[in-house]
């Protein structure tokens, strides 16, 4: 179905994708458009003035003090009114294509955010948070410039050139042409320039070598530990430097491939009148002593900066608009992919046993790279009991964790709670039926209190305090600066490890929900803390459905089921006594576990046989 | 005060601008070429009207059109170096500037590294560059250029007439004038800005962090809403500073250009009353049309220059920060020792008057409570910090005046988080060593217990690693540190102890890995499970930033003080169990 609609939709890209976004704002659009163009044709007007001055003047040129001063005072006032006409409209315009920049913007930006919290979770696993934050806050950026910027230049420019062009041909068609001529060939050497396949080749290699440098950067300040410790320096580091004098070869050479298109353009386009003069000196060499045609050409002299300057403006239209391209189809990238599929209506589970029925998933299917991560597992968690899945690294322990919230959907099978299929449940009634404790906690930049009762919005104060009592953390709150009105993270305190851990299981006990999904690693994120840790947990397990994620084995002795799973398959399972007995998998974990619990540092081999577990595990 | 801006916008090397600022100064000279020679054609033109009878000047004309054409040439030719100057300078002086920031993070302190935002700092090299790039590319240059010429016409005008160029120019101060003056109010608005762009950001990336969480707790409204108004403020607030500032540059450049109409009225006037002729009001007249635009572009330009500014002032603030220093080389012998330390990373003091001996080939343990010092006391032996009151030592020297990098090369760290970089496994480990051989590395990676796992990935020791070592599990990246730790062979081992448990599942693994490593050097060791730390020679027991307890294990047992009773607390976790 993906792939249908993908094909389906035909996106648009480029500049027609650009305009499609300024399309939002049409409206705001067009009055800036039409502000901008009244300001363009303000901002002739000085121009205007001038000559219609010098044509007084020539009129009057053999004896000036005859000119009509009045006249041209008159022009010189209207000059300024024109100019602060053309400012005036242009910072209404500009005012204008702002605002309809910044909401469309900000509207995107929403859109994004939105979008992204409708995606299954694995989504943002497979992606750098760093990669979305850039789409959303520079990519979505550089939309500002075009609506804001370029539209409105564009319509400036082409309504002076038209204008000026009209005026121009009624006056004198050979003229006219001569203005009409280094217009055409500023044009033309832009867009050679541009398209070049040498120079799109440069461009890419440009590209890639600025995305080396900066990941080479990215990890060169991100590991300057290491760097340090190994005694690395930016020349032997990575090639980091040779990156860096890459780039700065391809700049060299980049800069070089357009150095005449755009010295070209900019001096042809500096130089209308070393075009028109020659037309013009021709034409009155015919005829001297015609005043009319003298002010005509006059009038082309001083108006020829009227129509070049605006110009300047598309110096760099085509490498900006590829650039905003860019950054949009990265967006629409994001916008493509398919949210989790809300149930039409809710089903309301009768019990809270889960049951997983022959559920197979693959992360290839979400179109990572890796094989099936669990195949046909079926198990049921009864309510009331704890589930313990056990296993090596990479054997699926947290997909089926993850399953359970949908942080992605199953490929085959189906996962009920309570004989509903979770995909008929919606996400916000999922999510109240189950609770979660994972090893990567996180906490708002909030105060103390207010990360805990997000578990239970409503909650009364002394339900919260109840719930940091249970999960052992109200002693260190008290402890902070303004106690559970502390700030977290920036400007306020930082927790440890273990702290944050805790205040998260607070959050999970104030919740209060009948499942209860955990990973056992949080026991010991904090040694120290390790036992206060470990009374929070049992108290948030009470009654409920548990399934927890077992790495120290010791801690799942009395669960009233393990699991084993191995390479996606569920190959054991039954209690801790029965499965040592019967001398598979789990029986071998439990001798390497116990033993791995009595090393002492420095001993040397004598207390570990690691040497034995390892082959345990790759006889297999 | 000006100096400091070029400073500023060089990232630290004003010397930069001196060619571009040169040529770019020349090629603005030779555009006053052609613009004289249309003066002269304008004059040309009016010569046959100003005086009957005298004839319309075609052959002159003629030569005129032909100098034109000619000062274009010249034009182009001017331009070329400038060009080249402006673009290949910046991005050299970008390159050297990035190598030199790059060389002067490593010699900074981890301790004052460990403050800043790493993402930050890699936007300081990049991006921040970048602006500097573009200010000696394009800004600096340009601002010049465009006031030469305006320049040159002042004071060449001034000689023509000097009543006309006082009125072109008269109200050109009061622009200047008004954008100082509102300098404070652009500074506030843009501070106002750039908090509400930094909020927005700092929204983002909670939301982004967060979304498990958000969720999980059905929070996708009460957060998103945080979000939602961060964004809305910032568009405020982009509206607002786009809305304030854009009438005070559109009010200097409606001052700046009010010149051209002062100049008319001024004009007819003085030729009414025959005191200008007709050919210079029409050389003025020709003027003011053309010197205004650079003048309204260096203004525009000026807003950029001051943004871009910033980015440099970043760079050269970061430059001048106090780089680690000492230039002797460490003594042969390898025991540390630290005597009377105290230090606090703020203000309140961490460590309290601590002193402590580790001798050559001993493995000592550091434990107590989170936050009594104990990761404080490895870094300062490491000297990420140097101690306010009192010495590290190694080999009885203290390490203020050792050479960081010899200090560095005598101690091999494993900590529990692990950096690996986006190379292949082999670099990766060869980092401990850059001599090393191919075979050199694959003994220590058969020691570190990583070799099995390494030759199941699909390139074997050249698989690349993903940023960061995320494609590998916790267990994998901690037995390649141990790995690099075993190539580098360095004498004394800074170890934590927790680094064993990250991965439970290949704990045994693991173990085994650090036990080859530490065989026979100077080990200390933070430790959090004692069951492993039994055997050490000396543990010091810290609370509170000062040692508490020293002894053997058992001694420390008998004692019956903070280590028994940790000690005890330990043993009763280790049975805990869960059950519903």
């Amino acid at each position: 179905m993906t792939m249908e609609s993908k094909a389906g939709m035909q996106p648009k890209k480029g500049v027609r994708r650009l305009l499609e976004i300024a399309d939002e704002r049409r409206g705001l659009l067009v009055v800036s458009a039409i502000l901008s163009s009244l300001s363009a044709i303000c901002m002739l007007v000085p121009y205007a003035s001038v000559y219609f001055i010098l044509r007084e003047l020539l009129t009057h040129a053999a004896s000036p003090a005859m000119a009509d001063g009045a006249y041209m005072i008159r022009w010189g006032a209207i000059a300024l009114l024109g100019l602060l006409g053309s400012l005036v409209m242009m910072y209404a315009g500009g005012m204008v294509s702002h605002i309809a920049a910044f909401r469309i913007l900000y509207g995107m930006r929403v859109k994004l955010a939105s979008h992204i919290g409708r995606l299954p979770l694995g989504w943002l696993n497979g992606t750098s948070t760093g990669a979305v934050k850039k789409t959303l806050e520079q990519n979505v950026e550089k939309v500002e410039t075009f609506v804001a910027h370029q539209l409105p230049d564009l319509v400036h420019v082409v309504v002076t050139t038209v204008l000026m062009i009209g005026v121009m041909f009624y006056l004198n068609v050979w003229l006219a042409l001569a203005c009409v001529v280094p217009i055409l060939l500023g044009l033309i050497v832009q867009i050679i320039t541009f398209s070049g396949t040498k120079t799109k080749e440069n461009i890419k290699r440009y590209y890639d070598s600025l995305e080396r440098m900066n990941g080479s950067a990215v990890q060169y300040v991100r590991g300057m530990p290491a760097i340090k410790v190994f005694g690395q320096t930016v020349h032997s580091f990575r090639r980091f430097y040779a990156d860096m004098i890459t780039y700065r070869d391809y700049c060299v050479k980049h800069t070089d491939d357009f150095q005449n298109g755009f010295l070209v353009f900019k001096v042809i386009l500096g130089s209308f009148a070393a075009f028109i003069l020659p037309v013009g000196v021709f034409m009155l060499s015919q005829d001297p002593q015609n005043v009319a045609f003298a002010s005509v050409l006059l009038f082309f002299l001083v108006m020829a900066p009227g129509v070049s300057a605006p110009m300047f403006k598309l110096l760099f239209l085509t490498s900006t608009l590829r650039d905003i391209g860019e950054g949009v189809e990265r967006m629409d990238r994001i916008l493509a992919e398919q949210p989790v599929a809300e149930p039409l209506s809710s089903q309301r589970p009768q019990s809270f046993d889960v049951a997983f029925e022959n559920v197979s998933f693959s992360y290839a299917a979400e179109g990572k790279a890796g094989g099936e991560a669990l195949s046909r597992i079926s198990f049921l968690a009864k309510h009331g009991q704890v589930t313990a899945l056990v296993g090596p690294s990479g054997a699926g322990k947290s997909t089926v964790a993850n399953l359970i919230p949908r942080f992605w959907d199953v490929s085959e099978g189906a996962i009920r709670i309570g004989n509903v299929d979770i995909r008929e449940l919606s996400s916000t009634d999922l999510m109240n039926t189950v609770a979660f404790v994972f090893q990567d906690t996180f906490l708002f930049y909030d105060t103390v209190y207010n990360n805990i009762a997000i578990g239970l919005p409503d909650a009364t104060p002394e339900a919260v305090y109840a719930a940091a009592k249970a999960a052992q953390c109200h002693d260190f709150i008290q402890k902070l600066p303004q106690g559970y009105d502390t700030l977290i993270g920036e400007g306020g305190v930082y927790l440890s490890g273990g702290e944050e851990q805790r205040v998260a299981v607070a959050r999970a006990i104030l919740k209060n929900a009948p499942i209860l999904v955990l990973d056992e690693a949080t026991a010991f994120a904090d040694p120290e803390n390790e036992y206060e840790m470990q009374l929070a947990l049992a108290e948030l397990m009470k009654g409920k459905t548990v399934i927890v994620i077992a790495h120290r084995l010791s801690t799942i002795r009395d669960a009233d089921q393990i699991l084993v799973l191995e390479r996606g398959k569920l190959i054991e399972q039954g209690r801790h006594q029965s499965l040592v007995e019967a001398n598979g998998l789990y029986a071998r974990m439990w001798k390497a576990y116990t033993d791995a619990q009595d090393w002492q540092m420095g001993e040397g081999k004598g207390s570990v046989d690691a040497d034995e577990y390892t082959e345990q595990y790759h006889s297999r | 005060m000006q100096m400091s801006i070029l400073n500023n916008i060089t990232a630290g090397k004003p010397r930069a601008l001196i060619k571009p600022v040169i040529y770019t100064t020349l090629a603005n000279l030779a555009q006053i070429l052609p613009f004289a020679f249309l003066v002269e054609a304008a004059r040309l033109i009016f010569e046959p009207f100003a005086q009957p009878g005298a004839p319309l000047n075609i052959e002159r004309l003629w030569w005129v059109c032909g100098w034109m054409v000619v000062s274009l040439l010249l034009l182009f030719v001017c331009e070329i170096p400038a060009y080249r100057s402006q673009f290949r300078g910046a991005y050299s002086t970008a390159a050297e500037g990035r190598t030199k920031l790059a060389e002067h993070l490593r010699k900074l302190s981890l301790g004052y590294l460990n403050k800043r935002d790493p993402g930050d700092l890699a936007n300081m090299m990049m991006g921040d560059f970048t602006m500097v790039e573009h200010g000696i590319s394009h800004l600096v240059p340009q601002m010049m250029g465009a006031i030469i010429m305006p320049v040159m016409a002042i004071v060449g005008l001034s000689f023509v007439d000097w009543r006309m160029a006082l009125a072109l120019f008269a109200a050109f101060p009061i622009a200047i004038l008004l954008v100082l003056m509102t300098s404070g109010l652009q500074r506030r608005l843009g501070a106002t800005h750039m908090r509400a762009k930094i909020d927005a950001a700092n929204r983002l990336q909670e939301y982004l962090n967060g979304i498990r969480v958000i969720k999980a707790y059905n929070l996708t409204g009460e957060r998103f809403v945080r979000l939602e108004r961060s964004f809305r403020e910032f568009m405020r607030q982009s509206i607002r500073i786009e809305g304030l500032l854009g009438p005070i540059v559109l009010a200097a450049i409606a001052f700046i250009r009010a010149g051209l109409t002062l100049m008319v009225m001024v004009g007819v006037y003085l030729l009414i009353a025959g005191s200008i002729d007709l050919i210079t009001f029409v050389m003025f007249l020709l003027v003011g049309t053309r010197i205004f635009d650079p003048l309204t572009a260096a203004l525009v330009n000026y807003a950029e220059f001051r943004y871009h500014e910033q980015a440099g002032e970043r760079i050269v603030q970061l430059l001048t920060e106090p780089i680690m220093t000492g230039e002797q080389q460490p003594p042969a012998e390898n025991d540390v020792k630290l005597e009377g330390v105290s230090f606090g990373y703020i203000e309140k003091n961490v460590l309290h008057n601590v002193s402590m001996h580790m001798p050559v080939g001993s493995f000592t343990a550091l434990v107590g409570p989170s936050g009594s010092g104990k990761s404080t006391v490895m870094r300062l032996i490491a000297r990420f910090y140097d101690p306010c009151q009192g010495t590290v030592q190694l080999g009885n020297q203290p390490l203020v005046h050792m050479d960081p990098e010899a200090l560095l090369s005598r101690v091999s760290m494993v900590f529990q988080d692990v950096y690996l970089f986006q190379d292949t496994i082999s670099n990766n480990i060869r980092f401990g060593n850059r001599d090393a051989t191919q075979a050199e590395i694959e003994e220590a990676a058969k020691q570190a217990c990583c070799h099995d796992f390494i030759m199941k990935l699909p390139d074997g020791y050249d698989t690349l690693v993903g940023e960061g070592g995320s494609t590998l599990s916790g267990g994998e990246k901690q037995r390649i540190s141990i790995a690099r730790a075993i190539l580098k062979n360095a004498p004394i081992i800074l170890l934590d102890e927790a680094t064993a448990s990250l991965d439970p599942e290949n704990e045994a693994q693991i173990q085994k890995a650090i036990d080859t490593l530490i065989e026979g050097r100077t080990v200390i060791a933070i430790a959090h499970r004692l069951k492993t730390i039994r055997n050490a020679d000396n543990i010091y027991v810290l609370e509170n930033g000062t040692v508490v307890e020293q002894g053997q294990h058992d001694e420390l047992v008998m004692k019956n003080g903070l280590y028994a009773r940790l000690w005890k607390l330990q043993q009763t976790t280790g049975g805990w169990r869960l059950s519903s």
